[in-house]
């Protein structure tokens, strides 16, 4: 227990870099790309913004643990399992997620390819630091 | 010794007198079919214009030219009222996020009152640049501000008032829309403008 919640931790750290810094990045350098954000579906008066930010330590733990469950399944050099891990998420996680999403919600389906990237490239990323400080 | 009749023949007198001064001048302008409602903005992803285009409630507006007012504007007198679901902001999306900002549930229409004006127009084709002091209320809230005018005349005897003014979402308590933990952020200006077709009854 004091692993996951250890390794989750730092995942956390990083993943919070990686995820709002690359966010950050995305909206300064594509902005187009975000124009669909202007939606009534997406909270808009900050109330969420804690949750939002909150986001990558989520998932961060939920990995951590996943790894820690799973991680025996995984072999081979630690970039190899980082990027099992990542594709593995993504297909048992994201995609019915967002599957459904697209379905039921106002959505474009730009928007539900990049949810999918992003979380891809989150799970790589803490698969990668888990395969290399937890093996 | 002062009879009724008498009374009543300088009465009529001073109306007619009061109707037809100099300094009395009454003008009527109706609003005709074709009149806009603009406002420009932006966020850090875009810029957005939203409208209300073919307004044609047959409003009607007056000046009074009153040479007795103190600050020297004339009153300038009417009301439009707007749905805010008739904002139009050429993206779906864009329009719903809009009328929600604008708390559409809780005050489905906004109002322009006219107050004053700074001269009486003279109708001609050139464009006359004057002031004129408005009174927006929108989401509830009431604010008063000074309003830049463009008038003209055109071919069909229309009037052509443009007016325009800088506003922000927090004159009216208003909180500029923000998204994914204000990544995503509104700026608070928005510049209005109103185009309003006319022809003078009276």
């Amino acid at each position: 227990m004091k692993k996951i919640l250890t390794y989750g931790l730092i995942a956390g750290i990083i993943l919070s870099v990686i995820s709002y810094g690359g966010l950050f990045l995305a909206i300064m350098f594509l902005p187009s790309l975000f124009v669909d954000y202007n939606n009534p579906l997406f909270n808009s008066n900050g109330s969420r913004d804690l949750m939002f930010y909150a986001h990558a330590f989520i998932i961060s733990f939920a990995l951590s643990w996943f790894w820690e469950r799973f991680k025996g399944q995984f072999h081979g050099h630690f970039i190899w399992r980082g990027l099992e891990f990542g594709f593995v998420y993504a297909m048992i996680a994201l995609l019915p997620v967002m599957w459904i999403s697209f379905s039921a919600m106002d959505i474009t389906v730009q928007m539900v390819l990049s949810w999918l990237l992003y979380g891809f490239v989150q799970a790589f990323a803490a698969g990668v630091l888990f395969a290399k400080l937890n093996p | 010794m002062f009879t009724p009749k008498k009374y009543f023949v300088i009465g009529a007198y001073c109306l007619f007198a009061m109707a037809f001064s100099p300094n009395s001048q009454l003008q009527k302008w109706v609003l005709v079919h074709g009149s806009s409602l603009k406002i420009d903005g932006s966020t850090n992803v875009n810029h957005f214009t939203c409208e209300i285009s073919n307004y044609s409630e047959p409003d009607t507006l007056t000046v009074h030219k009153n040479s007795n007012h103190k600050d020297q504007s004339l009153p300038f007198k009417g009301v439009l009222t707007l749905d805010v679901m008739n904002f139009n902001c050429h993206n779906a999306m864009m329009t719903k996020d809009l009328r929600k900002t604008l708390k559409e549930k809780e005050f489905p229409r906004f109002h322009i009152r006219f107050s004053s004006i700074s001269s009486l127009p003279q109708l001609k084709a050139a464009q006359e640049a004057i002031t004129g002091v408005v009174e927006i209320e929108l989401a509830g809230v009431i604010k008063q501000f000074n309003v830049n005018y463009q008038l003209s005349l055109d071919a069909h005897n229309t009037i052509h008032l443009v007016g325009k003014r800088a506003v922000t979402f927090s004159d009216f308590n208003l909180q500029p829309p923000r998204k994914l933990g204000g990544m995503i952020q509104a700026k608070d200006k928005l510049d209005v403008e109103f185009h309003l077709l006319m022809k003078e009854i009276n």
